[in-house]
C-alpha cells in the first residue's frame, strides 16, 4: 500500500489556493512585495497574505492561526477532511502540522499590549496559544480531527518532515490517514532576526543568480490528506521516498559540502527505490542566501544529470519558513496536474561554476517523478520524493 | 508476535535532571525510598559534550537536554552518532521568547544572532547533533500538555520503521517575564531514553525492561505518581510528565502505563522485565 495525496491546498502571496498559485506561476507574477509589515521598517522584501489581518478567532486569535484558517478554508480540503473522518473514525486520523514561529506572533502583541503592571492582558491569557504545538492544537479544533496530533519544530524542515511522521504513522497502522500541513506567518521576531545575521535582501530574491544577496521572508499555510491505497488504480500523487538527516556542522550555516543534504537525498532516492537520472524536477530549498544556494547548486549539480530540471520557486513567495517545505512539496508535486515546471525566477545569470539544469523560465513537461529539498538551522535536513500515480 | 499497531522495543539508557536530581541512579533512589527527596536545585548543568566557548553561550534548554542526553547514550552504551534523535518541548525556550518580545518592543529592535539562532525550537537537537557529530536525522517536536506522549509515538514509530536506536529527549524551562501565569511552570526538568530495537544483540542485557506501545482509542487522564513531593513538577513541566514511565521503570515490575494522548485517543505502554 502507497502513501496517497488525496488532496492538497495552499495560501502564500503567490495566491490564495492552487490555481491562482498555478496562474501567478504561468505567467510569472511574483506574489512579493515592499516591506510594509506593521511596526517594521526593515529595507527588505517580503511575501505577505493581505488577507490575514482580516481573521478573528476569539480565543485562537494568533496572526499563524488565521493564516492556518484561511488554508483550511481553501478548495476542497473541508470536504476531504470530512470524507476521512466518516470512513476511519475521527480518532483514527492523525495531525501533523510544521512551523517555525507557531504563535510568537500573538506573544508578540500581548508584549506590545501589556498592562500597566507589566502583566499580559486577560485577551491574551492562551496557553493553548502561545506554544510550539499552537498549529495542530487549533487545527484539531477545525477540523474535530481527534486522533494523535504532533507539531514539528525544525525551523525551516518542519513541514517537510511532516510527510515521513505521517507516513510511518501510517505504515504502521498507528492511524488510517492524516492531515498533514506546515504554517509560518511573518513576524517581527523572523524579519529582525534573519536582519541581525545580516541575511535579509533589500532587492526581490534571486536564488543561485551570481548576484544574490539574501532572502526574502515569505508567509504561507499549505495543507495535504494522506490516505492508503493502491498507487497503480487510484490516480493520485505518491509519497514514494523521504529522507530525514543533520549537518551536525553550525546552527546557522550549512554544511560546506552540503554532507547532511546528501544523505537526506540519497535516502529519499533509495526509498522510492529511484535513481537520480529518474528525478524529472527538483524544487530546491534555494533560499537565495549565499551560503545555501551555493552549497546546494554544487551537490545538486554533482548528484543529478542535466535532463533534472532544477529552480528554487522563492522569487513567487519567498521564504515561507515552517511552512516552506510543505508549500514547495504542492508546487512540485502540481507538476503532475499542469504539465509545467516552474522556472526559477528572478535568476538572469546562474552563479559561476554551477551546473544545474535551471531557467527562469517555466517548462511544460510531463513528469513522473519530483524531489524537494528542505534545509533548516540546526543543520536539519529534509528531502522528499513525490510519483505521479 | 506483537499486534498490528503494537511496537516492541527496549530500554536501553535513561538520564535525567530536575529539583532533587542530577542523574538517573539519583531519581531512582528517590523513588526507592532509599534516600530523602530533597528538591534543593542541582548546580548545572555543564554538559562536556559542548565545548567550553559554546557551553557558555547556551541556553538553559540546550545545556539540559545535551546533558541528559549523554547521561542516556552512554547509560545505553551506543555511540550518538548511531542514534536517531527526537527531541520534545511543551512550551519551548520560554526565556529566549521573552527575551526576543521585549527586544522586539524597543525602538532599534536590535536582536542577538546568536539569541536569534537559539531561538529554534530545535536549538537543542542542533547542539546535541553538532557537539557528538550525529548526522543521522534530528526531529524537534511539541505537542503541549501531552508532549511526552506523542514524542514516544514518534520515537517508537521511528525506531520501528528503521530498526535504528533512537534517542528521546523532554526538556521544559521555568515561564519567564509575562508568559508566568500563562504558562505557570516554574521547575526546570530534562529526561532522555534510549530506546532500541529487541534483537538478539542486546536479548541478553540482565534486566532489560521491554516496552509494547499501541494507541488506544479511549482517552485518559493522567496517572497519578506514588512520589508526592514530585506533584508541582510532575503537573506543570510539559516534559516532567515521562515521570509516570520513570517511576514504573524504578519499581521493576511488569506495569501497564496509560498516558493522554488526544481527545480520543491514548498512549499505551506495557512494560516488561
Amino acid at each position: 500500500m502507497a502513501i496517497l495525496i488525496s488532496d492538497y491546498d495552499c495560501v502564500c502571496a503567490a495566491g490564495s489556493g492552487m490555481e491562482e498559485i498555478r496562474s501567478a506561476i504561468e505567467t510569472k507574477k511574483s506574489g512579493l512585495r515592499i516591506n510594509d509589515f506593521p511596526g517594521s521598517d526593515l529595507d527588505t522584501w517580503i511575501g505577505r497574505v493581505t488577507e490575514v489581518d482580516q481573521q478573528s478567532l476569539g480565543p485562537w486569535q494568533s496572526r499563524n492561526n488565521a493564516l492556518a484558517e484561511i488554508g483550511l478554508n481553501l478548495g476542497t480540503l473541508a470536504e476531504s477532511i470530512d470524507r476521512i473522518k466518516q470512513q476511519y473514525s475521527s480518532r483514527r486520523v492523525g495531525i501533523v502540522m510544521g512551523s517555525s514561529t507557531s504563535s510568537i506572533d500573538r506573544t508578540e502583541t500581548a508584549y506590545k499590549d501589556l498592562d500597566p503592571d507589566g502583566a499580559v492582558k486577560s485577551e491574551y491569557h492562551q496557553p493553548q496559544v502561545h506554544n510550539p504545538h499552537a498549529p495542530s492544537l487549533f487545527v484539531a479544533d477545525r477540523t474535530e480531527i481527534t486522533g494523535p496530533a504532533m507539531t514539528i519544530n525544525t525551523a525551516c524542515s518542519s513541514s517537510a518532515k511532516v510527510f515521513a511522521t505521517a507516513a510511518r504513522w501510517m505504515e504502521l497502522g498507528l492511524i488510517d490517514a492524516a492531515l498533514v500541513g506546515g504554517v509560518d506567518t511573518l513576524c517581527l521576531s523572523v524579519l529582525h532576526g534573519f536582519h541581525s545575521l545580516q541575511l535579509v535582501s533589500e532587492k526581490p530574491c534571486r536564488p543561485f543568480d551570481a548576484d544574490r544577496d539574501g532572502i526574502n521572508l515569505g508567509e504561507a499555510a499549505g495543507f495535504a490528506v494522506l490516505v492508503k491505497g493502491d498507487a497503480e488504480t487510484a490516480g493520485l500523487p505518491v509519497l514514494s521516498g523521504y529522507g530525514e538527516s543533520s549537518d551536525a556542522h553550525h546552527m546557522s550555516a550549512p554544511h560546506p559540502q552540503g554532507l547532511g543534504a546528501k544523505i537526506a537525498m540519497e535516502q529519499a532516492l533509495q526509498l522510492a527505490d529511484l535513481a537520480p537520472e529518474e528525478i524529472d524536477y527538483i524544487n530546491l530549498h534555494g533560499t537565495a542566501s549565499q551560503a545555501n544556494d551555493t552549497v546546494e547548486g554544487t551537490l545538486v549539480g554533482s548528484m543529478f544529470p542535466a535532463s533534472t530540471i532544477c529552480s528554487s520557486t522563492k522569487g513567487w513567495m519567498g521564504h515561507t519558513l515552517g511552512a516552506a517545505g510543505i508549500t514547495e512539496s504542492l508546487i512540485a508535486l502540481d507538476a503532475f496536474t499542469t504539465d509545467v515546471i516552474p522556472g526559477n525566477l528572478n535568476l538572469s545569470q546562474l552563479e559561476e561554476g554551477l551546473t544545474l539544469s535551471i531557467s527562469s523560465d517555466n517548462k511544460q513537461q510531463s513528469v513522473s517523478h519530483v524531489m524537494t529539498n528542505s534545509f533548516g538551522f540546526g543543520g536539519n535536513n529534509c528531502s522528499l520524493v513525490f510519483s505521479r500515480g | 508476535m506483537t499486534k498490528p499497531g503494537s511496537l516492541r522495543c527496549r530500554i536501553q539508557g535513561l538520564g535525567v535532571w530536575g529539583p532533587g536530581f542530577s542523574n538517573w541512579s539519583q531519581l531512582h533512589d528517590c523513588f526507592l525510598k532509599k534516600v530523602d527527596f530533597d528538591e534543593t536545585q542541582p548546580n548545572g548543568p555543564k554538559p562536556e559534550v559542548i565545548p567550553a566557548n559554546e557551553r557558555r553561550r547556551a541556553p538553559l534548554p540546550v545545556k539540559l537536554a545535551v546533558e541528559t542526553s549523554s547521561q542516556a547514550s552512554e547509560h545505553a552504551g551506543i555511540s550518538p552518532q548511531q542514534l536517531n534523535c527526537v527531541f520534545s518541548s511543551g512550551f519551548g525556550d520560554i526565556d529566549i521568547t521573552d527575551y526576543m518580545c521585549r527586544t522586539l518592543n524597543t525602538e532599534t529592535k536590535q536582536l542577538s544572532p546568536t539569541k536569534f539562532h537559539n531561538s529554534v525550537h530545535n536549538a537543542p537537537a542542533g547542539y546535541w547533533t553538532i557537539s557528538t557529530h550525529c548526522m543521522q536525522s534530528a526531529n524537534s517536536v511539541a505537542g503541549f500538555e501531552v508532549s511526552t506522549s506523542v514524542t514516544l509515538l514518534e520515537a517508537v514509530a521511528q525506531l520501528t520503521t528503521s530498526g535504528e536506536p533512537a534517542l528521546l529527549t523532554f526538556c521544559d524551562v521555568p515561564a519567564k517575564g509575562p508568559l508566568i501565569p500563562v504558562l505557570v511552570n516554574q521547575l526546570p526538568f530534562s529526561a532522555s531514553i534510549v530506546l532500541a530495537p529487541v534483537s538478539q544483540d542486546n536479548d541478553s542485557k540482565n534486566g532489560a525492561i521491554d516496552i509494547t506501545l499501541s494507541v488506544v482509542a479511549e482517552p485518559a487522564e493522567w496517572p497519578d505518581l506514588a512520589m508526592t513531593s514530585l506533584q508541582t513538577l510532575y503537573q506543570h513541566n510539559p516534559s516532567a510528565r515521562i515521570l509516570c514511565l520513570l517511576e514504573a521503570l524504578a519499581m521493576g515490575d511488569n506495569a501497564e502505563i496509560f498516558m493522554p494522548l488526544s481527545a480520543e485517543t491514548s498512549l499505551k505502554l506495557a512494560l516488561k522485565r
